[in-house]
């Protein structure tokens, strides 16, 4: 197996794709465990290249484009620029500089790292808890496999609103908190914490449904014949979720726990609707907050000097991704 | 999975599961319920009435189709190419494309800004089409070449020795056994096309070139923050992808699922 081969297989795997194969749409995705070797290159220049054109238009299409931004994101992250102006000064490291001393771009950072432990916690839960559940014989499984899997197709920018009427002073929440006697004048976006709390409650209503159907596809391939020897050993519904069916889906737990850390890094639609990063900064990530020095603030130097360490970031769960999956690949051999 | 026996504990485990569904469906109660206060159906009338609607849909729909014809054009060939044909430094150019699998689209924003106004493209749908198929592209590759690599290469090879050239063993024999991989793309491209934010609100100005994705503002703007109005909307522009989840679940929730990694 190449070293590619290897990587690429355990992503789709990471991805609930089991490399023995799960069916999409009748057919089989994901492929055996063997990889069949590529054909050798032989015989003259030309015809070693013979795939090149091939791969041709995706490459200039998206490495073409994508690199050519970055190099160019690079380039801006040294100038003083407002982005419009053909005045542009040479600044050298000067943005990097300043933003080892911002203390908004540590906050984000902090931001995006309690974020991303609080939204993989519940959402493990939630899926593991939704997939138990609706892998065992209760009524109406597709309604609610459908109810969990929607705010998974709505766009955030088309939700924000609701969000924004739901937890207003007047708003939804409120109106079901003094309906149970509770304190119902909350002002849940004003304040910093609770604000944050929002934004991390709409992200997990927002992608519960992904990370559930995850699990689901991951518990149909354990085997129901050791989920029957322990029954019959007397083992507890709490036993058996414990030491059989938990570890089962480790793989999926750790694929999980890197796509929400790339999707804490990327956050950027629903605290930019629904909280415009604040009140206060209080919570700022570093998609907002390159947006508002950028555009906002017309700085765009210091918005792609921010851009590139969200970028480095962004390599290294790649890397993390990739890793985990071969770590993955060799338990399993 | 639970060994359910008794009628009691069958209860309580369905009483548990609909207690835990409910905060993800109180959003969508309170949205409907929000869009029919004050003036009622009126609002949805209001909504539906404004002439620029259809061009919103309009404008997300070709942005969308024109991502997927791309994204699947490259794609497939790509896959092919990386797959089934001698290629030196094959797995160099598949990792330029893998490192561009994590990328977070607002680290493009000053570069693309730059270029797509240099180019003249702001404002057309183009400049947002370009840059998704861009980002699309690198998983999609990952998928489909995974995907292709399953494929027995004995059969490209007898197409060949039929008299078959490549592009006609590409396009009679590999391309039709790529389908279930061509629908998980398709809804994968999709729904990220269709419900982009960033890219249409930087590079769209004018109302006539914008996306259903921009109409609460649209109508933020337009009914001084008349937030009826605003929820109508939003449930109009909601529905139809509702709609194809739910007539198309088994696609959506295995394509979706496969690229979760976006």
């Amino acid at each position: 197996m190449t070293r590619a081969a290897t990587g690429g297989s355990a992503l789709a795997a990471g991805a609930g794709l089991p490399p023995s194969g799960v069916t999409v749409g009748g057919a089989e995705v994901g492929l055996s465990a063997e990889t069949p070797a590529p054909p050798r290159p032989a015989g003259p220049w030309y015809r070693q290249m013979a795939g090149l054109p091939w791969i041709l238009p995706a490459l200039v299409v998206s490495v073409g484009v994508l690199y050519y931004c970055i190099g160019y994101t690079g380039f801006i992250s040294t100038l003083k620029w407002d982005g419009a102006s053909p005045q542009a000064d040479r600044v050298g490291a000067g943005n990097y500089v300043r933003m080892v001393n911002d203390p908004i771009f540590w906050r984000a950072l902090q931001h995006t790292a309690v974020f991303f432990l609080v939204t993989f916690a519940v959402q493990v839960l939630l899926g593991m808890t939704f997939a138990v559940i609706l892998h065992s014989q209760v009524r109406l499984r597709v309604l609610y496999k459908v109810l969990v899997f929607v705010p998974v197709v709505i766009a955030p920018a088309t939700t924000a609103p609701v969000f924004r009427q739901v937890y207003a002073p007047d708003g939804q929440l409120n109106a079901v908190l003094g309906f149970l006697g509770l304190p119902d004048t909350n002002a849940w976006l004003a304040n910093g914490t609770t604000a944050m709390l929002v934004v991390m409650t709409v992200q997990i209503w927002q992608s519960t449904g992904i990370n559930f159907v995850l699990y689901y596809a991951a518990m149909s391939q354990i085997d129901t014949e050791i989920l029957e020897a322990a029954r019959l050993d007397g083992a507890s519904n709490l036993r058996v979720v414990g030491s059989i069916i938990w570890p089962g889906v480790r793989g999926t737990t750790l694929a999980i726990a890197i796509l929400t850390a790339i999707g804490s890094l990327k956050t950027f639609d629903i605290p930019f609707l629904i909280t415009t990063g604040g009140p206060s900064y209080s919570t700022e990530f570093l998609g907002t907050q390159i947006y508002r020095v950028s555009v906002a603030l017309s700085q765009v130097g210091y918005g792609a000097a921010l851009s590139i360490v969200l970028l480095v970031l962004a390599l290294l769960m790649a890397v993390a991704l990739n890793l985990a999956g071969k770590e993955r690949g060799a338990s399993r051999a | 999975m639970l060994e359910l026996r008794s009628r009691r504990s069958r209860l309580l485990v369905q009483l548990l599961v609909t207690l835990l569904v409910a905060p993800f469906v109180f959003p969508l109660v309170a949205m409907v319920q929000g869009s029919l206060a004050g003036a009622g159906w009126g609002n949805y009338r209001t909504v539906l009435s404004l002439d620029l609607l259809p061009r919103f849909f309009l404008n997300s729909a070709l942005i969308a189709a024109g991502v997927i014809v791309i994204v699947l054009a490259c794609t497939l060939t790509a896959a092919f190419g990386f797959s089934k044909l001698p290629l030196r430094g094959r797995e160099v150019f598949f990792w330029l494309l893998l490192a561009c699998l994590t990328l977070p689209e607002v680290v493009l924003l000053a570069p693309l800004f730059a270029t797509v106004t240099a180019a003249g493209a702001y404002n057309t749908l183009w400049a947002v089409i370009i840059p998704v198929a861009a980002l699309q592209i690198p998983f999609a590759v990952l998928l489909a070449r995974n995907f292709v690599d399953g494929i027995p290469t004995e059969l490209v090879e007898a197409a060949r020795v039929d008299g078959a050239s490549t592009w006609r063993a590409f396009v009679h024999v590999v391309a039709p056994l790529t389908k279930p991989i061509v629908a998980a793309v398709v809804v994968l491209v999709f729904i990220s096309s269709w419900n982009g934010y960033l890219f249409p609100l930087l590079f769209l100005q004018t109302p006539e070139q914008q996306t259903i994705t921009l109409v609460p503002q649209f109508f933020v703007g337009r009914y001084n923050n008349d937030q009826t109005k605003v929820l109508a909307a939003a449930v109009v522009t909601a529905l139809p992808v509702i709609i194809a989840y739910v007539c198309f679940q088994r696609f959506f929730e295995r394509g979706l699922a496969a690229g979760a990694l976006k």
